[in-house]
C-alpha cells in the first residue's frame, strides 16, 4: 500500500474559494459596467479599464518588489479596480485613475499586509484620496442620454433651493449625472440579487444601510417622494451593495454587520443633510470601517451554553 | 412555536450511497484485535490469557475503573497475543488478539439476563458492553445510570446520522427495527421515563415511516423528523433543536431531564437483554470515492480494516482512508487497525479526493462564525491565540466560551480560504486544558 494521506478533519470541503467569491463580485458588478457605458459613453469604459489595469499591475509589481507570491489570481485587485472605476466620473483623467488604483492597492491594502488585513476598503480610501488631491473627481459625469450638458449630480440639485431634480424613473435607471457606476440603480440591484443567489453576501447590510437613509429622510421631511429621490440619487446603492459588504472591512459577526450598516446610514444622512458636501456614502463607510473592531467587540455574544 | 429555532444550518452533500444496502456478514477475518480502550472511559482489563480458547460473546476483558465497559470475544478461537497496538489517532493500547477458528461458536453458557427492575436492567446494560455506537463510545450504562439521581423526563434516541456517507444507524432502524422497539420498551419499563423521542433526519423517510407505524399505539413515543442539516446529530444541537433546551457550562444534560442515546446502542442493548448476546459485532458502512460498490456489513468488532476493504472492490489505491465520516473521521495510516465499537464507517477516497488545498489569507468573510452551531466568536479565538502572554491568552479564550466548541468542523468546511479553523480551535482547547490543569496543580501546592 502506498503512502496514505493524513490530515485533520474535516476531509471534505464546501469547494468554495476566495477566487470564486471574488469572481462572483466581479460578475455582480458587470451590469453596472454595462450601464455605465450606455449612460456615459465609451469614456466610462476607459475610466474603469484604467482603474482595473492600474490595480492589477500595482499588485503584481508590489508582490514582485517585496518578493511575495503574486496574489492577483484571487481577483481581489480586480474587484478593487472595478469598484474604484465605478465610483469615478468621466471627467477624471486616465492617469489619475491609474494613480488612484495604485494608491488603493499599494497604500490602502498591500502595506497593511494584503488581502484580509486592510483596515479600510481600498477603493473608498482611493476615492477619498483622489477627492482631496484632484479637483476633477468631485463632479459628476454628463449623461449622454439626456439632451442637457449639465453634469450636476442629483444630490447637488436636491440640495435646498436648487433646480428641479430628475424624476424617480430617471433616477432608478440612472439617466442623470454622477459617477459612472452609481447612477443605474437597476443594474446595481441585478448585481445585488446575483450576490444573494450566490450566497456571497446576505441581504442585511445593503437593506439596513439604504433603509436607514430612507427612514431618516421620511421622518425628517415627511415626504416619501423626496426620501425616494434621496436614496436613488448618489452612490448609496453602489456603496451599500458593493462597498459596505466588503468582508475585510465590515464586522465578521452578523449582529456587528447590522450595527455597521445602521451606522453607515446614519452618517450618510448626517453628511448629506448637515455638511457642505452633498455626498456622504464614501465617508460614512470609511468611518464605519475604522469602527469595525470596536463594533465587533461590542456585539460579541456568548456562545450557546454560556462561557 | 412560531419561531422554530434551528441552530444547525449547514447543508453538506449526503452521499448516502448505501441507504438501501442491507448489511450482510463480512467474510470471516483470520484474526480479530480487541483494544482495551474502545470505550471513552478507563481501559478494560483482560481476563483471558494467551492460549485460552474463547467463544463468541465470551467475556475477555472486564470493566475497570471509571466509565469503563467490558469487552467480549467477537469470534471463536484462540487468544494468540495480548500486546499493545497502535490505533488511529496515534494512541497506543493493550489489545487482545484472537485467532479465528471460523466456527463462530457461541458461548454455550450464554443466556439472557433476568431483568425485572431498574437495578437488574442497569446491571444488564453494564454487562452488555454496549457503548455509544454513534462514535462517542461512552458506556451506555454510565449514561443511563443518571436516572437514579435525576428526574429524567425524556430520552432522546438519536437516529439523526447527519454525517455524509454513513448509513449504519439507518440500516439498524430498517433491518432491526424489532430490536429498536424492544430497546425502547425496556427503557420505558425499567427507567419509568414518561417520554421517548426518536429523532431521525428527514432524508431517512423510510425509517421515519417504519418506526411511526411500529409505535403508532404508544403515545409516549414520538418519532421526530429532523431537517437534514449538519451537525444535526451532535448532542447539544439535537437537544436544542428538539427540546429547545441548552446545557449551560459545567451542567450535565441529565440535570435538564434529558438523556440522549444512539439508536444502534438501544438496539444492541435490547439484543443482550433478549438474547444474551453482548456487543460483539456492529454495522459498518464501507464507502468513499475509491470504493466501487459501497455496502454495509455486519462486522465482528476487532476485524482489521484491510479485511473490510478487501470485501469491496476498490477503483484504485486509496489516497486516504477514514474511520468514521468525512466531517469528523480520523485519517489512518495503518490499514491493519481494527474496527472498534464506535466505528460506524470506513471510507476510502481516491487520490484526487485526498489532497487538502493550501490555505490562503483569511478574508474575514465570517462564514466560520455564520455557520457555527453554537455561535462561537471564531475570529476572537484566533486573536486570543495570537497573544504571547499565556495568562492573557487563557483568560481571553475562557471569556470567549471556547469550551462550548462542539468540534463539528463546519468552520473549516465552509472556509473559502481553506484555513484549518477547527484545528486552531482544537489547539486552543488543548492549550486551555493544559493551562487549567497546571493552574490547579499550582493551587494544590
Amino acid at each position: 500500500m502506498s503512502q496514505l494521506h493524513v490530515s485533520a478533519a474535516p476531509h471534505i470541503h464546501s469547494g468554495n474559494t476566495t477566487e470564486k467569491v471574488m469572481r462572483d463580485v466581479v460578475i455582480a458588478m458587470l451590469p453596472a459596467v454595462v450601464a455605465s457605458v450606455i449612460l456615459f459613453g465609451i469614456r466610462a469604459a476607459a475610466v474603469i479599464a484604467a482603474c482595473v489595469i492600474g490595480a492589477v499591475v500595482s499588485e503584481l509589481m508590489f508582490c514582485k518588489v517585496v518578493g511575495k507570491k503574486s496574489t492577483v489570481s484571487d481577483f481581489s485587485a480586480a474587484v478593487t479596480g472595478l469598484l474604484l472605476g465605478l465610483n469615478l466620473s468621466t471627467n477624471v483623467p486616465l492617469w489619475q485613475c491609474v494613480v488612484g488604483a495604485a494608491f488603493a492597492i499599494v497604500i490602502a491594502k498591500c502595506l497593511f499586509g494584503g488581502l484580509g488585513n486592510n483596515i479600510v476598503n481600498p477603493a473608498i480610501a482611493a476615492r477619498v484620496f483622489m477627492l482631496v488631491s484632484f479637483s476633477q473627481v468631485a463632479g459628476g459625469s454628463a449623461c449622454v442620454l439626456t439632451d442637457g450638458t449639465t453634469s450636476a449630480t442629483p444630490l447637488e440639485i436636491l440640495a435646498p433651493g436648487a433646480e428641479e431634480a430628475p424624476g424617480l424613473m430617471d433616477l432608478f435607471l440612472g439617466i442623470h449625472g454622477g459617477a459612472v457606476g452609481e447612477t443605474c440603480v437597476l443594474a446595481l440591484l441585478i448585481g445585488f440579487v446575483y450576490l444573494l443567489i450566490r450566497k456571497v453576501i446576505r441581504w442585511h447590510v445593503p437593506v439596513i444601510f439604504v433603509g436607514t437613509v430612507f427612514v431618516l429622510y421620511l421622518v425628517t421631511t415627511g415626504d416619501v417622494y423626496y426620501a425616494l429621490q434621496q436614496i436613488l440619487a448618489g452612490g448609496l446603492f453602489l456603496g451599500a451593495i458593493f462597498m459596505a459588504t466588503d468582508y475585510v472591512t465590515e464586522p465578521m459577526n452578523q449582529r456587528g454587520r447590522m450595527v455597521f450598516a445602521l451606522g453607515c446610514g446614519l452618517i450618510t444622512f448626517a453628511i448629506r443633510q448637515f455638511c457642505a458636501y452633498p455626498e456622504g456614502v464614501s465617508f460614512a463607510i470609511l468611518i464605519m470601517n475604522l469602527l469595525t473592531p470596536l463594533i465587533e467587540e461590542w456585539t460579541d455574544k456568548e456562545p450557546l451554553g454560556g462561557i | 412555536m412560531i419561531f422554530k429555532k434551528n441552530i444547525s444550518s449547514l447543508h453538506v452533500p449526503h452521499n448516502k450511497n448505501t441507504a438501501d444496502s442491507v448489511p450482510v456478514f463480512v467474510s470471516a477475518p483470520k484474526e480479530v484485535v480487541l483494544p482495551m480502550n474502545m470505550q471513552s472511559g478507563h481501559d478494560a482489563e483482560p481476563v483471558v490469557a494467551v492460549g485460552d480458547h474463547v467463544y463468541v460473546g465470551q467475556l475477555v476483558a472486564r470493566e475497570e475503573g471509571r466509565a469503563s465497559s467490558p469487552i467480549h470475544a467477537s469470534v471463536s478461537g484462540t487468544v494468540t497475543k495480548i500486546a499493545p497496538v497502535k490505533l488511529a489517532g496515534g494512541k497506543e493500547a493493550l489489545a487482545i488478539h484472537i485467532e479465528n477458528d471460523g466456527k463462530m461458536e457461541k458461548d454455550p453458557e450464554m443466556k439472557a439476563p433476568t431483568v425485572t427492575n431498574l437495578d437488574e436492567f442497569l446491571d444488564a446494560v453494564r454487562a452488555s458492553g454496549v457503548v455509544g455506537l454513534g462514535g462517542a463510545a461512552f458506556p451506555v450504562w454510565a449514561k443511563l445510570e443518571a436516572v437514579r439521581r435525576n428526574e429524567i423526563e425524556t430520552i432522546l434516541v438519536n437516529g439523526a446520522e447527519c454525517e455524509p456517507y454513513i448509513t449504519s444507524d439507518h440500516r439498524m432502524m430498517m433491518d432491526r427495527s424489532d430490536l429498536v422497539v424492544k430497546g425502547v420498551k425496556l427503557m420505558q419499563e425499567h427507567m419509568k421515563v414518561p417520554k421517548i423521542v426518536i429523532a431521525i433526519e428527514n432524508n431517512k423517510q423510510d425509517a421515519i415511516d417504519k418506526l411511526t407505524e411500529l409505535f403508532k399505539d404508544d403515545p409516549s413515543v414520538e418519532i421526530y423528523p429532523l431537517e437534514t442539516v449538519y451537525p444535526q446529530g451532535a448532542k447539544q444541537v439535537l437537544l436544542y433543536n428538539v427540546t429547545g433546551k441548552v446545557v449551560k457550562g459545567g451542567q450535565r444534560m441529565a440535570a435538564l431531564g434529558v438523556l440522549i442515546i444512539n439508536v444502534s446502542s438501544v438496539a444492541k442493548l435490547a439484543d443482550y437483554i433478549e438474547n444474551g448476546m453482548p456487543l460483539v459485532d456492529r454495522i459498518v458502512t464501507v464507502d468513499g470515492s475509491a470504493v466501487k460498490e459501497p455496502r454495509n456489513f455486519i462486522v465482528p468488532i476487532g476485524t482489521p480494516i484491510s479485511h473490510l476493504l478487501k470485501e469491496v472492490e476498490l477503483k484504485s489505491e486509496p489516497g486516504k482512508v477514514l474511520i468514521g465520516g468525512p466531517m469528523l473521521g480520523h485519517a489512518i495510516t495503518d490499514l491493519d487497525s481494527p474496527v472498534i465499537k464506535a466505528t460506524n464507517a470506513i471510507l476510502a477516497f481516491e487520490e484526487k479526493d485526498s489532497v487538502t488545498a493550501e490555505p490562503t489569507a483569511c478574508i474575514r468573510c465570517g462564514r466560520c462564525m455564520d455557520n457555527c452551531p453554537v455561535g462561537l466568536n471564531i475570529a476572537g479565538i484566533g486573536r486570543a491565540m495570537a497573544k504571547k502572554d499565556e495568562d492573557e491568552r487563557a483568560e481571553a479564550l475562557t471569556k470567549l466560551g471556547l469550551k462550548q466548541c462542539i468540534e463539528c468542523a463546519c468552520c473549516s468546511y465552509v472556509c473559502p480560504a481553506h484555513r484549518p479553523v477547527l484545528e486552531r480551535n482544537l489547539e486552543a482547547k488543548s492549550f486551555l486544558r493544559k493551562y487549567n490543569a497546571a493552574k490547579k496543580e499550582e493551587g494544590r501546592k
